[in-house]
């Protein structure tokens, strides 16, 4: 279990994370959201102890967090990179000796990772040979060949055509259930709101939001519903019962005020409209995120 | 521990098997030598075959005197080495012979030869050879000193001064040259091989710091930008990988100075060098090292501000200037001793490894200030370490612009 409490981090003047606050239970994946800039790395980089918080404690497993735990952390970087001249095989037993791997396990799991992720053959090619996505694996590989216990993904689907995004997925599920502590900081709403049971999101180093992701969806605003219909859209804003719509090529996502019923309104609707769909939603993620960002923003 | 031996590992393997390494392995000490020994080995070489040498003696009296003064060259083989000829013998105007003796010297009948024009004395007043090439420096030579001498024995033979005047004149005055050192030993060692020798190894060392300065700075800013190394530093701390780079880094350097070694001792083997050139070798040597160390030291922690190559340039440029910069007075330091920069140059880090091997060549060093010296280097050494890993640590997590001096001072304080 991994405790982050009340961290603060300051660069000469400018507050970078402004007090904050997380817990990260084993088996289950935490989602580290926010916009571009909002303190995610910082945030990250205090965790993995690359740098030093003006205050605040990292505690992993009841121990505060130190260089002893180097060998028990995993981390893919956002921004990818490896080293372009070197062989995959080379690079790999490389970053698993770093984590105190010996020669001999360190060349079985790289050998191990290559095969079940599909890129056996490139073992002994130098990495610029390398289309993209397979760079992307290995460093992932890279990332997990020494078995962390926490493991942080900074953007890890980023680069990956859907099939490798599902195998890479699949990966991360199967460290979930292995009990594994995980990270997961992205933009991509769709695959947080997929995999993340609890989330954080921050915005100019300050928390806007946490807790379980279906508590935060309960409490965003629930009462909402999508209609599909045909012809123009121009009516919605006749009704008082609509807080809000947002409308698409085909259907619209309407918010209703709380005090309405959902198929009270539909029985009006029907009168009106030819609907061919409707379906009470949650709140997507996506809209929470920006719904938030942008109040917090302002 | 394991993980600095994992760190220089790598750093040193994946180095060393560049294509660029093993090309400034072998080819720059050979560049450096051929440069440096070919000049000498040239002009040293004896044209082992007979040369055909015209003479054109308007007055008569020169060539018989110079064909009887030539006989005295010989041949390894002991053939003579020159055969004079008597231009005049032709019978026809000066202006023909001319004619005659050049195209005979594009035939390479004749490898050359001599005009003598005297006036209505028959004195010298003008010589001129002539041939194919420049750089008879030693046939010109002996004509030189032979006609000098026929030149000052009728000069003083007209004075009325004896013979015997003469012969003592003509005895060479020779003064030899000798480096005295402790103990009454003496050595007659050829300064310019020394100075050669002090050059050879402050050029290497000047380009071992270039290079695997360059090399060190490149690989850095790949990991920079590609934020490897935040996988580093999140497997190791910053003072593991900045020990480790720089034992890598060391470890090249002495791949490279073992294979120096054993070029310069086969080049003694084939005595193309004496091997007396090798005496101060220990010392030269320690400040070699030194020297790399303490650079190498420098070159991970600015190196470690360094964005792109083109800072990196400028970076490696500037500081292999001032490794350099004595070799600038290295003239001044060879005439005076007691030349206040060489003093001074002597007690910097940054120019002791150059100043002390141009000096150990030259001078007599005392052994207390080579002491001092290498204590100075070896503290530099510790101290620039320090100091480096400090910047390293927020350096390699800084990105975009250069920080200033200002900002790296804050850092070293931090």
């Amino acid at each position: 279990m991994l405790i982050v409490k009340n961290l603060v981090k300051k660069f000469n003047s400018t507050v970078a994370v402004d007090n904050i606050s997380l817990t990260v239970n084993p088996g289950k994946i935490f989602g580290l959201l926010g916009p571009n800039g909002a303190g995610k790395t910082t945030t990250i980089r205090t965790i993995l102890n690359i740098i030093k918080p003006t205050s605040g404690e990292i505690i992993f497993n009841g121990n505060p967090i130190s260089y002893d735990y180097y060998n028990l952390i995993g981390y893919l970087p956002e921004e990818r990179g490896l080293y372009k001249r070197s062989r995959v095989i080379d690079v790999l037993v490389y970053f698993a000796a770093l984590k105190n791997l010996s020669n001999r396990n360190a060349t079985n799991f790289a050998d191990f990772w290559l095969k079940k992720l599909n890129i056996s053959e490139y073992r002994n090619k130098k990495i610029e040979e390398l289309s993209k996505g397979n760079q992307q694996k290995i460093q992932l590989i890279a990332a997990i060949i020494h078995n962390p216990s926490l493991l942080i993904l900074d953007e890890p689907f980023t680069g990956f055509d859907p099939i490798n995004q599902q195998e890479v997925k699949d990966l991360i599920l199967s460290f979930v259930s292995e009990g594994k502590t995980i990270i997961l900081s992205t933009h991509q709403m769709e695959l947080a709101e997929k995999l993340c049971e609890d989330i954080l999101l921050i915005n100019n180093g300050k928390e806007v939001s946490s807790g379980k992701l279906s508590d935060i969806k309960k409490n965003f605003g629930g009462n909402n519903i999508r209609l599909g219909f045909t012809g123009d859209n121009s009516f919605l804003k006749h009704f008082p019962e609509i807080i809000k719509h947002d409308n698409y090529n085909n259907y619209s996502d309407i918010q209703l005020r709380d005090d309405i019923i959902p198929a009270e309104f539909l029985k009006k609707m029907i009168g009106i409209i030819d609907v061919n769909h409707f379906s009470v939603i949650e709140p997507s993620l996506n809209k929470i995120f920006i719904d938030l960002i942008r109040k917090n923003s302002d | 521990m394991k993980k600095i031996i994992t760190i220089s590992l790598w750093e040193y393997v994946e180095k060393v098997k560049t294509k660029a390494f093993i090309i400034s392995l072998i080819i720059t000490p050979l560049l450096i030598i051929a440069v440096t020994l070919l000049p000498s080995l040239l002009l040293q070489e004896d044209s082992p075959k007979v040369e055909v040498i015209g003479i054109v003696d308007t007055s008569g009296i020169f060539f018989n005197y110079l064909e009887s003064e030539f006989r005295k060259y010989e041949l390894p083989n002991g053939q003579k080495n020159y055969v004079l000829v008597n231009l005049n013998q032709l019978n026809k105007s000066y202006e023909e012979i001319k004619k005659i003796a050049d195209k005979d010297v594009l035939k390479n009948l004749i490898d050359g030869y001599l005009i003598i024009e005297v006036d209505e004395n028959k004195d010298f007043v003008f010589g001129e050879f002539r041939s194919n090439l420049f750089g008879n420096f030693k046939v010109v030579g002996r004509f030189e000193e032979a006609i000098n001498y026929i030149k000052t024995k009728n000069t003083l033979e007209k004075a009325g001064v004896p013979d015997n005047v003469l012969e003592k004149i003509q005895v060479r005055t020779i003064i030899q040259q000798k480096k005295i050192s402790e103990g009454d030993k003496t050595s007659d060692l050829d300064f310019l091989t020394t100075f050669f020798l002090s050059v050879i190894f402050i050029l290497l060392l000047m380009m071992m710091v270039v290079y695997s300065g360059q090399l060190l700075v490149r690989s850095m800013i790949e990991e920079k930008s590609s934020r490897l190394i935040e996988m580093l530093i999140s497997s190791s701390t910053p003072d593991e990988l900045l020990t480790g780079k720089l034992l890598g880094l060391s470890l090249l350097g002495i791949t490279q100075i073992l294979i120096w070694v054993l070029i310069g001792m086969s080049l003694v083997a084939s005595s193309l060098l004496p091997i007396s050139a090798f005496k101060n070798f220990f010392p030269m040597l320690a400040y070699f090292i030194l020297g790399f160390l303490f650079y190498a030291s420098l070159f991970v922690g600015i190196g470690s501000t360094v964005n792109t190559e083109q800072e990196a340039q400028h970076v490696t440029t500037y500081l292999s200037l001032i490794l350099m910069l004595p070799v600038v007075v290295a003239m001044p330091a060879i005439q005076n001793p007691d030349f206040i920069v060489t003093k001074v140059f002597s007690y910097i880090p940054l120019t002791i490894p150059t100043v002390m091997i141009l000096r150990l060549n030259v001078q007599n060093v005392s052994g207390i200030e080579i002491f001092f010296s290498m204590i100075i280097m070896v503290l530099s050494i510790f101290i620039v370490t320090k100091v480096s890993a400090k910047i390293f640590r927020i350096g390699i997590l800084s990105y975009g612009n250069k920080p200033t001096l200002k900002e790296m001072i804050k850092w070293i304080n931090e």
